[in-house]
């Protein structure tokens, strides 16, 4: 409830505000987006299986993002940026595909 | 050895697929036991966390959406430039040639059925300076159908495809064999050849004379046209277009016409060379 509520501010507040995005964090958007996911997904399935935990939660999605970019400005840094780009991506992806499959059989006993 | 860093791999991969939950979960679970109180910064915790993953929605969502209609009106500036700097060398073009005509008018008038006169009208003809009517010969090359493009396609992201291939050298090895052929004067899409005219390729565009033309390309010549088209249909150059247009889908037709009208081209006045002896110096 809170959950949900926090988040369409959160969505209302970035389309109000419309901040520009500096140049040099362009790059590290996509990151942010594929993290975010992750953490909304991985959270919800927690809550299903029962053993979410708020701390972890916030903890995590901002390791997430800071560790993404972390990798992704090193690669950058050693001319490999698009690449290690790519594979954050993929890691996370799998990792979201796995907890919509996980949340699909709580929700759905399918 | 390879075999053993094999299973290391898939494990890390099976690991990676199917062990998709994050561990912190679990062990914080673990940590506080089963029915653990709630803490005075769950629900903060939970609303800045959902806050924050919203505002990085929308924000990426806004920068994204910004940065394209950007790139769209970059590209839809060029194109109004170009096509303004178009326009305004066609109708200096214009006005070129209305004052050459207003030049040709008074040189008439002052210089009455001289043979200086008579002359400088021959000249100005082979130079491609005057406007020219006789019977010739129009061919026609044209670019393979391109395939549509789909709606979704930002504007400048269009692949260049097979689709674009003939280049300057098939203008320029059509309007060769037509000169070979005996004619007198050629426009390529309504672009006069002069003596000093260029057929080039630049980007995507063949340019004539700094004009840049576009498929389909329209060869006109004007000479005797019964010799014109059996000199033509006997070449080379003939022979490989059809062979081109069978196996690659391009265009390549030509007519014989009993009257072509090509226009005058602007031509400016040579500032180096000078009439020399007959002889030569060879």
């Amino acid at each position: 409830m809170i959950a949900g509520l926090a988040l369409v501010i959160g969505v209302v507040v970035g389309l109000v505000l419309r901040p520009t995005v500096p140049g040099w964090l362009e790059p590290y958007l996509p990151i942010a987006v594929v993290a975010a996911l992750d953490a909304v997904f991985g959270g919800i399935r927690a809550r299903l299986d029962g053993i979410f935990d708020a701390k972890v939660f916030v903890v995590s999605f901002v390791s997430n993002v800071v560790v993404a970019a972390l990798i992704v400005f090193l690669g950058d840094k050693l001319g490999v940026g698009g690449q290690l780009s790519t594979a954050v991506v993929v890691v996370l992806g799998i990792r979201i595909f796995g907890n919509a499959a996980a949340i699909r059989r709580h929700v759905f006993h399918a | 050895m390879t075999s053993r860093r094999n299973t290391m791999t898939t494990a890390l991969l099976v690991d990676l697929v199917t062990n998709t939950a994050d561990p912190g979960y679990a062990a914080a679970a673990a940590r506080r036991g089963p029915e653990a109180p709630r803490r005075w910064f769950d629900r903060p915790a939970v609303a800045l966390g959902c806050g924050l993953i919203g505002l990085t929605l929308a924000v990426a969502y806004v920068h994204t959406h910004r940065a394209a209609p950007t790139a769209a009106k970059v590209h839809a500036g060029l194109v109004a430039r170009v096509k303004a700097a178009n326009a305004a060398g066609d109708s200096l073009d214009a006005q070129a040639q209305r004052l050459d005509a207003e030049v040709a008018r008074l040189r008439a008038r002052a210089l009455p059925g001289t043979s200086i006169g008579a002359e400088l009208d021959r000249t100005e003809l082979l130079a491609g300076a005057t406007p020219v009517t006789g019977p010739g010969l129009r061919v026609q090359l044209a670019d393979p159908h391109k395939p549509t493009r789909s709606p979704g396609d930002r504007p400048g992201s269009t692949p260049i495809t097979a689709s674009e291939i003939l280049t300057d050298r098939d203008v320029r090895s059509v309007v060769n064999e037509l000169w070979h052929d005996g004619a007198e004067a050629i426009a390529v899409n309504d672009v006069r050849l002069t003596p000093t005219s260029a057929i080039r390729f630049a980007g995507q565009a063949v340019l004539v004379d700094f004009a840049p033309i576009t498929s389909p390309y329209t060869i006109s010549a004007i000479g005797d046209s019964d010799v014109l088209v059996t000199s033509f249909a006997d070449s080379d150059v003939a022979s490989r277009y059809h062979t081109l247009a069978s196996a690659n889908g391009i265009g390549f037709s030509w007519n014989q016409v009993s009257k072509l009208h090509l226009p005058a081209m602007t031509t400016s006045a040579p500032r180096y060379a000078r009439p020399g002896s007959t002889g030569g110096s060879r």
